[in-house]
């Protein structure tokens, strides 16, 4: 029998003690996606150490980011306020984490449209996430839709994203047609930036 | 809520007494003068006794701007609730609405209105008239139409009514030149086109209130039973611009698909005030499917880019 490759089990004791670590991660040649996965599930949430990034706007989700990995990965925290949803969007060719912080998101699979299609897109699979837990997507799994169906609590969510990416493509769930649309950051490093352009469309 | 809190604590502007099992907020909030945000989610309120009556009189009537009564058990909108005139922001997600009073109305200060997770079926016309509502949540509910007076709510920023039963909407949405956010998704839109002409003949009140409109007869709130005033208020102008006539509830309706840039294919409804009315695109109101597509594209033109930014499907 084969000996399994040996990665590291890590624990996260803050939110800098994570970046400290993905960082060194990060910084090698290869990096194991199951290994990323533990290391954001290994980190309790704390308020404390992410308020300062937390962020809710109004209107929809705001992605603020956190920390930008010397171009190897993007950290952002997401705010969803109650009823607050993406679209179905892709990620770019990229690896994607998500990691819930406080209150739950419902993720929804969905398969690629077919080329020529002009039907409803097919729905994979549904679930929860629950504080602690960390999804992992890249396209080659599907297409995804995240949303806080609670009325009542808002939601906070970590991601990361490697390679970083700034524009992804969003899709009509009735058609399967797709859009382009530009991602912006309602904030990064903790403060505010302002938004020039009306073009974003803000998924991821 | 305990006795005495108003002693206490006068000058108390934020109370949140969110997920503590109340059934009901007594007299003690009427003697708050300070308080601007009240928060009581997640509770057991939803009875008769869970507003304290004489709320319209209290100092709280027009000091509250903030009240989340999210998760808790209100089958009704409360009536007392309605006299919080200073109200900017109500949110009454996940109870048990089935409808929403007309005298929503009176809350002319509201800028957001959270309601979804609820049962509500239909959205009365009156919504429309709060002036400054910015943000409306309708999601998760069981609402089958928009009522094409929505489209007055000129400060509309973001519009949520994801996961309902609609399957059109009224082409009046496109004038919601404030939008930024329309959620849809979840609704059993129609898709294909759908031919239907249907036409209630007009009662008197309603042949009545077209003739004081279109004539132009001049009316004072003296005049009128205030229903009938209000009622008057409630009117649509034809969207046929040779007509220039108004409808109250009696309307052809027609489903046209709007193309957004090829990308999106809503359906609109579009409300006439006779089958005689033709659309303002098509020569005649029974068009060919090719025809009533091709318009359709006109139509859109303008607003298309816009709701193609706006629409997240």
């Amino acid at each position: 029998m084969e000996q399994p490759v040996q990665t590291e089990t890590w624990k996260a004791q803050s939110l800098e003690e994570l970046v400290r670590i993905l960082h060194q991660i990060f910084a090698e040649d290869k990096v194991s996606v199951e290994e990323v996965q533990a290391l954001m599930e290994s980190y309790e949430s704390n308020p404390e150490e992410w308020l300062q990034y937390a962020k809710f706007d109004q209107y929809r989700y705001t992605r603020n980011l956190v920390d930008n990995g010397n171009g190897k990965f993007n950290l952002m925290i997401l705010c969803w306020g109650e009823g607050h949803g993406s679209s179905i969007h892709d990620h770019t060719d990229s690896h994607c984490f998500m990691k819930i912080l406080q209150g739950n998101l419902k993720e929804t699979l969905f398969e690629w449209p077919e080329k020529k299609g002009n039907g409803e897109m097919t729905k994979k699979s549904e679930r929860v996430l629950r504080e602690n837990q960390c999804a992992y997507i890249n396209d080659s799994i599907g297409l995804h839709r995240v949303e806080n169906i609670s009325h009542t609590e808002p939601a906070v969510s970590l991601h990361l994203y490697s390679p970083p990416f700034d524009t992804c493509n969003t899709f009509d769930q009735r058609t399967g047609h797709k859009h382009k649309v530009m991602m912006t950051f309602y904030s990064q490093f903790g403060e505010r930036t302002v938004c020039v352009s009306r073009e974003c469309g803000v998924p991821h | 809520l305990p006795a005495g809190l108003s002693q206490w604590f006068p000058a108390l502007e934020v109370l949140d007494v969110s997920g503590t099992g109340l059934t009901e907020m007594g007299t003690e909030l009427l003697s708050l003068p300070c308080l601007h945000t009240l928060l009581a989610k997640n509770n057991r309120l939803g009875g008769s006794g869970s507003l304290p009556k004489g709320l319209g009189q209290a100092p709280l009537a027009r000091s509250l701007r903030v009240l989340n009564l999210s998760g808790n058990r209100f089958s009704e909108v409360p009536p007392a609730l309605l006299q919080l005139r200073g109200l900017r922001s109500l949110s009454l997600g996940g109870n048990r609405l089935h409808g929403i009073p007309p005298d929503i109305q009176e809350l002319h200060s509201l800028e957001f209105l959270y309601l979804g997770g609820n049962f509500i079926t239909a959205i009365p016309p009156e919504l429309a008239k709060l002036p400054s509502l910015r943000y409306l949540v309708l999601c998760d509910n069981k609402i089958q139409s928009i009522p094409p007076q929505l489209a007055q709510l000129h400060s509309l920023r973001s519009l949520s009514l994801h996961n309902n039963l609609l399957t059109y909407l009224p082409r009046e949405i496109l004038n919601l030149v404030h939008l930024e956010e329309l959620s849809l998704r979840g609704n059993p839109l129609v898709v294909r086109f759908v031919r239907d002409l249907t036409y209630n003949p007009p009662s008197l009140q309603e042949l009545a209130g077209r003739t004081v409109k279109t004539r132009n007869v001049p009316y004072a709130p003296s005049d009128l039973p205030d229903s009938l005033v209000r009622y008057l208020s409630l009117a649509s102008n034809c969207p046929n611009p040779k007509c220039g006539g108004v409808y109250f509830d009696s309307c052809v309706r027609q489903i046209k698909f709007v193309d957004f840039c090829g990308k999106y294919r809503l359906p609109l409804m579009h409300y006439l005030c006779s089958p005689e009315c033709s659309s303002p695109y098509s020569s005649a109101s029974q068009s060919s499917t090719s025809q009533s597509e091709s318009d359709s594209e006109d139509e859109a033109s303008v607003a298309a880019h816009r709701m193609q930014k706006v629409l997240l499907g």
